[in-house]
C-alpha cells in the first residue's frame, strides 16, 4: 500500500493506494475558503494551515481506508513544484512516518502527478498520449510516451489558463477561486456576446494576458448596472476564449506529432466547457482534477523509490523541472 | 527513557537524544536535514527510530519555515511511533544555555524575538530592556552586536556555544507530554497579508 501526501499548494491532501492500484482513500482538505478573503493563495497563510492540518488529514486517511501505517509500505510526497514553505510541511511529514517505520520514500513531481491522475480507473490510461495539462499555475503540452516521462512541447508566456479564470473572475465580480464560478456564471451567458481574442503565439506556447485586459476594457465600459445584466454573456464569452486557445493549440499539437490520444489534467480540466468540446479525451474525474494526493500515489508506482540515506535530506523546489 | 528532541526554528538546527537524562549526543544541522542527524545519532548508539519513548519539539519563534518543518516532523513521527509529544519554546531552551542571559533570537525585518518579563515578544532590537553589563545570547544578539553593546549589554563573541540553540536543553526543559497535535507553534507575528486586510 502506497501512503502519499500532497501540500503544494493551498490543499491538505492524503491518499491511500492499494497494490491492485485501487484507490482505498483520497482525503483533501481545502483551504480554498481561507484564502478566498485574499482574494488568492498566500504562501504564509498556506504554509500555516498545513502544519495544523498535516496530522488530522493522515488519520482521516488511515480512518477512510480502514488500515493502519503497518500496512503501509511506500510513501509518497511532492517535492515541487509549489510554494516552499507549503511543500516542506507535506515533506517533513514524508520523511518521519518513512523513516520511523524504515520504508522507502519517492519523491514526486506535482505535474507528473496531475498526469498520473490518468492512470488511475478510471480512465485507466496507457501512455503514449499528449496531455493539456491547465491549472491555476501552469498550462503545458505533455508529449508523454512512458509513465514517468514527460517532454514539454508548450507553455503558456504569461498567465496560466487557471489564473486567467481567476483574474477574469475578480473583475467580473465572481469570487475566488474563479475556475468554478465562471464555469457556472457562463452556463446562463451567451458565449458569441463578445469576440474576445484569442491569442495565436509561435510553436505550441499559450498566452492568456491580451484576454484578460481585453476583458478589463468591456468592464470598464459599463456601468454597475450594465455590468450586472451582461455579466453572465461576459463569463460565458471569456471562457469560450480561453477554452479555444487551450483546444486549439492541442488539436494542432497532436497532429503535429501524430498523436493518437488526447488527454485533459488539471484544475482547468474540471471546466464544462472544455470537457465538452475535446469529444474522445481522456479526461481525469472532477474530483481528481484539483490538487489532491491520489495522483501522487499514482505516480509513485513508476518512480524508483529511495531509501532513507537517500530521502532523509530532501528538499523542496519551486519551479518547474521539465526542460 | 529514550528521548529524541529536535529544534529547527534558528538556521542552525539542533537534534539531541536523551536517555533518562543522559545526553547519548547532539547533532547541528539544517532544518531540512535534522533527521539525517537524528538518524546519525540512533545509529551511533546502535538504535532504531522504534527504540524511541518520547519527543521533544522546539516552537519557535524563530523562521516560520524552520518552526513548521520541525513541528510537521515532531508531530508526525509521534503519529507513526504513537509516541507522546512535548513543546518547548525556542527562547527557553536558548536561555536555559546561558543562564541568567537574554536570548534573542534574529527574526528578521529588522526584528529580534525574546523574552519580556519572561514571556516571549518580538521587537526591534533598539526597544531591548538593557541593564547594564547584561548579557545577550542568540543569532539575533550576534546580529545587533554593535546596537546591544552600546546600550551597555554584553555579547560572547560571535563563535560562542552560548549563541546557539542546543536541543539537550529541550529535553530537561520539556513537560506536559501529550497527543501531537496539542503542541503549538509560536510564530509571534501574523502574516503580512492578515495585517495588511486588518488595517
Ligand atoms: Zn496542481
Amino acid at each position: 500500500m502506497i501512503l502519499a501526501i500532497e501540500t503544494s499548494c493551498d490543499e491538505t491532501a492524503a491518499a491511500l493506494l492499494d497494490g491492485s492500484g485501487r484507490l482505498c482513500a483520497n482525503v483533501v482538505s481545502s483551504q480554498a475558503e481561507l484564502h478566498a478573503r485574499f482574494g488568492g493563495v498566500v504562501p504564509e497563510v498556506a504554509s500555516r494551515r498545513h502544519l495544523e492540518l498535516i496530522v488530522p488529514v493522515l488519520r482521516a486517511a488511515l480512518e477512510e481506508a480502514q488500515t493502519t501505517l503497518d500496512e503501509v509500505d511506500l510513501v509518497a510526497v511532492t517535492q515541487g513544484p509549489g510554494l516552499i514553505g507549503a511543500l516542506l510541511v507535506g515533506i517533513a511529514a514524508a520523511k518521519a512516518i518513512a523513516w520511523s517505520r524504515r520504508l522507502p520514500l519517492v519523491p514526486v513531481d506535482h505535474l507528473l502527478g496531475h498526469v498520473a491522475a490518468l492512470y488511475l480507473d478510471p480512465p485507466a490510461l496507457e501512455p503514449p498520449f499528449l496531455c493539456l495539462l491547465a491549472s491555476g499555475g501552469h498550462t503545458l503540452l505533455l508529449e508523454v510516451r512512458e509513465h514517468a516521462s514527460l517532454r514539454l512541447l508548450g507553455t503558456t508566456l504569461d498567465d496560466a489558463a487557471g489564473e486567467a479564470f481567476d483574474k477574469g473572475a475578480r473583475l467580473l465580480g465572481l469570487g475566488y477561486p474563479g475556475g468554478a464560478a465562471i464555469d457556472r456564471r457562463a452556463r446562463e451567458g451567451d458565449a458569441s456576446a463578445y469576440a474576445f481574442p484569442v491569442a495565436r503565439v509561435g510553436g505550441f506556447d499559450f498566452s492568456f494576458s491580451g484576454l484578460k485586459t481585453a476583458l478589463l476594457y468591456e468592464v470598464r465600459g459599463l456601468s454597475p448596472g450594465e455590468l450586472a445584466s451582461r455579466r453572465a454573456d461576459l463569463a460565458a464569452s471569456y471562457q469560450h476564449a480561453i477554452v479555444r486557445a487551450l483546444v486549439e493549440q492541442t488539436l494542432r499539437a497532436a497532429k503535429e506529432i501524430g498523436a493518437g490520444q488526447i488527454a485533459v489534467a488539471g484544475g482547468v480540466g474540471a471546466n464544462s466547457e472544455l470537457r465538452s468540446v475535446l469529444e474522445g479525451a481522456a479526461l481525469v474525474p472532477l474530483e481528481l482534477c484539483t490538487d489532491n494526493a491520489a495522483m501522487i500515489a499514482s505516480a509513485a508506482r513508476f518512480l524508483e523509490p529511495l531509501q532513507p540515506s537517500g530521502y532523509l535530506g530532501l528538499d523542496a523546489y519551486a519551479s518547474r523541472q521539465l526542460a | 527513557m529514550l528521548t529524541l528532541a529536535l529544534d529547527t526554528a534558528t538556521p542552525r538546527a539542533s537534534c539531541a537524544l536523551v536517555r533518562d537524562g543522559e545526553l547519548l549526543g547532539e547533532r547541528e544541522s539544517r532544518a531540512v536535514a535534522v533527521l539525517v542527524a537524528a538518524e546519525e545519532l540512533l545509529a551511533e548508539n546502535g538504535l532504531v527510530p522504534g527504540d524511541l519513548d518520547r519527543i521533544v519539539c522546539g516552537t519557535g519563534p524563530g523562521s516560520f519555515t524552520g518552526i513548521r518543518i520541525g513541528l510537521a516532523t515532531a508531530r508526525t513521527l509521534a503519529l507513526a511511533l504513537d509516541l507522546s509529544l512535548a513543546g518547548v519554546s525556542t527562547l527557553a531552551a536558548l536561555a536555559a544555555g546561558a543562564p541568567g542571559a537574554l536570548p534573542v533570537i534574529d527574526g528578521s525585518r529588522k526584528e529580534v524575538f525574546t523574552l519580556a518579563e519572561g514571556d516571549p515578544v518580538v521587537m526591534r532590537p533598539e526597544e531591548l530592556v538593557l541593564e547594564p553589563g547584561m548579557l545577550c545570547v542568540g543569532d539575533g544578539a550576534v546580529r545587533y552586536r554593535a546596537l546591544l553593546e552600546r546600550a551597555g549589554a554584553e555579547v560572547p563573541s560571535d563563535a560562542s556555544e552560548l549563541h546557539v540553540v542546543r536541543a539537550r536543553f529541550h529535553v530537561a526543559l520539556a513537560a506536559g507530554f501529550g497527543p501531537a497535535e496539542r503542541v503549538e507553534p509560536l510564530y509571534l507575528r501574523v502574516p503580512d497579508a492578515e495585517k495588511a486586510l486588518g488595517s
